[in-house]
């Protein structure tokens, strides 16, 4: 795996924010290593290991991306949502931004009939049928038809299983973890100081509060995939 | 911005995983039926968990990180003429069309509903399972060549307000005979739908059995589930299977021909047959611990 120069520069990481963890109360002791020390109550990761952390994972991304995997962006929080859907759009990959459904994964059968019926009620929107039908059905269908926009919207276009799956907030999205872990999916998730360094494959310690700081690696990660592919596309 | 839309390649990019196809399962014989219901219904068969293959992704990094180890972070220096790339927010905005063909290109229309380049909406109905149109689809084909044994059937109960609601629990052992087996129960309210669920489920936890060339274990070793403690020993070629009930099941499944095992703790089956899935975890081929301890294998059999 060649590594390469994915302008990771401290400075920019100090300004976002990425050093700060959680409170010192809230701390998972297995993330002593990865923390330099404590200020003012909370913790300060340090910023030598996230960088390179954070270059190998691109790293990876690039190599993924070339060889034609797919990914999945998993972000729930309110703050992040909206980055996290932009990131995967510009990155052309699927994502989750709203509620995680459990066993989107584990379950993709089920999973696979709710989007079936999503494209049927879309193809439905498009050429007209829904203004057909008398108005209570109508308003039913739409509704449904919103619902399944905001919690499957992001997938519409995975056909089988994420081969990477990146993990925002490993707290929030426990389940979406767990997961991945039973099918065997690699994933790539931002620790914080309370979170568990062992259960992701690849873990990169920053601050997953700070919108700043999401964007930030949201936007090394997305760089690293859209690479890939473009390599791809020079040289199949 | 680097993901361009350059020469529409029509990429058949959907084989490198394909699910498994819809099992489906012979009628096992149950060697204690307690209660055959006379009706026979089609039940709707689950596919297997697509099992995501992470093998060619090189994570070799990652694998073997020390904690502690003091990592040093020197990027390899910039190329010339290197301009950072915009960040996602701040690019040029692109029209729902130019997104749509983005991924259109990449993974066909899949699910959208909509589709730019002219690529057929409804390609992914060819992987629906055609919930057979008339009467009921019984498929008779045997799998993946595992055999499937019951080791017991149970009708429980659960008291509710309206009476009594019966279920049956189907506890089944699937093996080939060449040292794989998996221990799975299910339950339902007929005693068949019962015995595929249990063995749907015992093909998800497979375990690989350590056998010497005389088809018998390379140690002793005990384990223990719950109550129940079962104690594995290998034995001279010719003996046979000596052991009861469950563990006999688990062991000749597995292809072992040659053993004696004891339940010392509890007699419930199925902790029984998970118990013994224990133990013979545990053991190890002398190989392997020679290697991992850097001595000969001599050494080991003194």
């Amino acid at each position: 795996m060649a590594r390469r120069y994915w302008n990771i520069n401290l400075e920019e990481m100090l300004e976002a924010g990425v050093h700060f963890g959680h409170g010192t109360r809230k701390w998972n002791p297995r993330m002593a290593p990865y923390i330099s020390a404590k200020r003012k109550g909370i913790h300060i990761t340090n910023l030598t290991r996230t960088a390179r952390f954070l270059s190998e994972a691109c790293d990876l991304l690039f190599d993924a991306a070339s060889k034609r995997k797919q990914f999945l962006i998993v972000g729930t929080k309110n703050k992040a949502a909206d980055s996290v859907a932009r990131a995967a759009i510009r990155a052309r990959c699927h994502y989750v931004n709203k509620k995680w459904l459990g066993g989107m994964l584990t379950n993709w059968p089920t999973t696979e009939t709710r989007l079936h019926k999503f494209r049927d009620l879309r193809t439905e929107q498009n050429t007209g049928g829904l203004n057909r039908l008398p108005k209570r059905d109508a308003a039913m269908l739409k509704r449904q038809l919103s619902r399944l926009q905001t919690y499957l919207g992001g997938i519409k276009y995975m056909t089988r299983l994420p081969d990477i799956v990146i993990i925002v907030d490993q707290q929030e999205e426990y389940t979406a973890l767990r997961e991945c872990i039973t099918l065997g999916i690699p994933t790539i998730c931002l620790i914080d100081t309370n979170c568990d360094p062992d259960l992701a494959d690849i873990s990169i310690p920053a601050n997953d509060d700070a919108i700043a700081s999401i964007r930030l690696i949201l936007n090394k990660l997305v760089v690293a995939i859209c690479e890939g592919r473009s390599s791809y596309i020079r040289n199949p | 911005m680097a993901a361009t839309t350059a020469a529409a390649a029509a990429l058949s990019s959907l084989s490198f995983l394909s699910p498994n196809p819809p099992i489906s399962f012979l009628f096992p014989k149950s060697t204690k039926p307690f209660f055959l219901s006379g009706s026979f219904r089609s039940l709707s068969l689950s596919l297997a968990p697509p099992r995501a293959k992470a093998s060619d992704i090189d994570t070799a990094f990652f694998d073997d990180l020390d904690p502690e180890e003091e990592v040093v972070f020197d990027p390899p220096t910039p190329p010339e003429g290197f301009t950072p790339p915009p960040a996602f927010d701040d690019g040029p905005d692109e029209t729902e069309d130019e997104i749509a063909a983005a991924y259109e290109e990449l993974y066909g229309p899949a699910y959208s509903g909509v589709s730019v380049l002219g690529n057929d909406v409804f390609v992914m109905d060819s992987k629906v399972k055609k919930t057979s149109a008339f009467g009921k689809v019984k498929k008779e084909k045997v799998r993946d060549g595992f055999e499937e044994r019951v080791v017991q059937v149970r009708r429980v109960t659960k008291v509710v307000k309206g009476g009594k609601q019966l279920h049956f629990r189907a506890v089944v052992v699937v093996g080939d005979k060449q040292g794989q087996v998996g221990v799975g129960v299910g339950k339902a309210k007929e005693v068949i739908g019962a015995v595929q669920k249990s063995a749907v489920n015992a093909r998800r936890n497979i375990v690989t059995i350590p056998m010497t060339k005389y088809l018998t274990f390379p140690h002793r070793s005990e384990g223990d589930y719950g109550a129940a403690t079962v104690m594995l020993r290998p034995a001279a070629p010719g003996t046979g299977v000596i052991a009861g009930g469950a563990v006999r099941i688990v062991l000749e499944m597995a292809g072992v021909e040659n053993a004696l095992g004891k339940q010392l703790g509890s007699k419930n089956a199925l902790n029984n047959a998970r118990a013994t899935v224990v133990a013979v975890q545990k053991m190890k081929q002398f190989r392997e611990v020679a290697q991992e301890r850097g001595i000969p294998m001599e050494e080991l059999w003194k």
